[in-house]
């Protein structure tokens, strides 16, 4: 299955490959669509392919590592 | 007829005709409906305008409908009220409440965004009106959906409380209480809405649902006789009214009724729950999202990670404004103050904006002797248990003469 996510880094992960390194250990691929960096924070949206149980679990890994993982179309409760 | 050319992705600027969609394939950016400004120049006036019923279909031309309004007939056109003696109270010369804690039928300003997105709707084909909500979205779509004759669908946390609910349930759409917390209730709303033929407003629908959030910004302008205020101070959640009412003030440049746009455009949030005011502050292009604290009163606000923050921040910008945050004592006392003030109550969202409009008129973003619009978007009724015991208290009394008189002696008159 695919996820398209936004994610959020801390200044400390921005020069970390963290995607690179989540894919590899999760057997998922990842979509690169749009991508900013400032000094103070980074954000990627992308789309995520792979098992479902991998994509739970590299996700989760992300967050572990203080990273933002969102919903790309924003909070939906409103 | 209508006069929408498309919709635009705000990121990479690509194209999409009209369609049930809210994001670009490409980059997974947010969609923009685009108009053809020429030929509504040529057919819209102000005088036209104002020969029209006092609802916010008065200004079609500028919303994305081709057909004929099919809700919210009743919704719009509510007060603009000079407040002199708030003004008075905050040290400035002139201060106006754009009052949407009067709007019909659900009295908040999402009934504006819900009367276009349920019209849209109609238009695309859709039965089935659907909503994640914790209050204001939900009573909308089910009242409006309700007598447009939609099938409704309110997806809400289980945790939320019973008096939260009631003013949608009495509407009788299928209320589903999801078990879990809000990350948990998006993302299952999130799949719903891409598995779903439904119009889930704020997702498939958002790009046409949004825009009815410019009305509220061209009403101020008309009943300031279509001049424009120096400042404008609006309340940010997902950050789509500020959005919107700078793109609505912009595409009154845009068709001629405004001359020069000088309108500042100033964000207001909760402390609780800052991602936009944060980035205004710490100047970065960047929202960071947030977790909200859970406890705030300010609940209508605590959205973490913005739909439209970038075009909240944006806007601001571009028009030289800025964002500030308050925290629940001073929604609290912001609230008080504009009701023994002024007679009007509003929600704790009503709160914030007025608590910001005072931080910002202390620390000087907004000058005492210039012309500040503060944005009011729902009535205190909805969250009366905000001021529980934070009012003044009741005189009790026996149910005769003396004891009245004994009471009245404490009371300054």
């Amino acid at each position: 299955m695919t996820k398209r996510v936004k994610l959020t880094f801390p200044q400390h992960l921005i020069k970390e490959p963290v995607i690179f390194k989540m894919a590899k250990k999760y057997d998922i691929m990842p979509n690169i669509r749009r991508a900013k960096v400032t000094e103070t924070v980074g954000e990627m949206v992308l789309e995520l392919e792979g098992a479902d149980e991998n994509l739970e679990k590299g996700i989760q890994s992300l967050r572990d590592k203080g990273i933002d993982v969102e919903l790309i179309e924003g909070d939906i409760v409103e | 007829m209508g006069y929408v050319k498309g919709l635009k992705c705000r990121e990479c600027g690509r194209i999409y005709p009209v369609a049930p969609v809210y994001v670009c394939e490409f980059c997974f950016g947010s969609l923009d409906v685009i108009y053809d400004y020429k030929s509504i120049k040529r057919v819209l006036t102000k005088k036209e305008i104002e020969k029209r019923e006092k609802n916010l279909w008065r200004y079609r031309e500028l919303l994305p409908i081709d057909g004929d309004p099919q809700a919210g007939l009743n919704s719009g056109f509510t007060p603009l009220t000079k407040v002199d003696k708030l003004a008075k109270e905050l040290g400035v010369k002139a201060l106006y409440i754009k009052d949407d804690s009067t709007i019909h039928p659900s009295l908040s300003f999402k009934d504006r965004v819900v009367a276009v997105a349920l019209t849209k709707a109609r238009e695309f084909g859709f039965d089935t009106a659907a909503c994640a909500s914790t209050g204001n979205l939900a009573h909308s779509v089910s009242a409006q959906g309700a007598r447009a004759g939609f099938k409704r669908f309110i997806f809400i946390p289980a945790s939320l409380e019973p008096t939260k609910i009631v003013a949608s349930l009495v509407y009788e759409p299928n209320l589903i209480a999801v078990d879990g917390n809000y990350d948990d209730v998006n993302r299952l709303c999130s799949e719903i809405g891409s598995k779903y033929k439904w119009a889930f407003v704020n997702i498939n629908i958002r790009p046409f649902y949004s825009e009815g959030s410019k009305t509220h910004g061209f009403e101020i302008v008309e009943q300031l006789d279509w001049k424009t205020p120096d400042n404008i101070v609006v309340p940010c959640a997902s950050g789509s009214l500020l959005a919107k009412i700078w793109k609505g003030l912009n595409e009154f440049v845009e068709i001629g009724f405004i001359k020069e746009l000088k309108t500042k455009v100033f964000a207001a949030q909760a402390t609780a729950c800052p991602p936009i005011s944060t980035a205004i502050k710490q100047g970065v292009d960047i929202i960071k999202p947030v977790k909200p604290d859970p406890n705030t009163i300010s609940k209508s606000l605590a959205i973490g990670n913005p739909a439209e923050g970038y075009d909240a921040l944006k806007a601001v910008k571009e028009s030289g404004g800025y964002g500030e945050d308050v925290s629940d004592e001073e929604i609290i006392y912001a609230i008080k103050l504009l009701a023994r003030t002024e007679g009007i109550f509003t929600e704790t969202a009503g709160g914030v904006t007025l608590a910001v409009t005072k931080k910002l008129i202390e620390n000087g973003k907004i000058g005492r002797d210039e012309v500040t619009v503060v944005c009011i978007t729902g009535n205190g009724l909805k969250t009366q248990e905000a001021l529980y015991n934070k009012t003044v208290s009741p005189h009790y009394i026996k149910p005769n003469l003396s004891s009245f008189e004994e009471a009245i002696k404490k009371i300054s008159t």
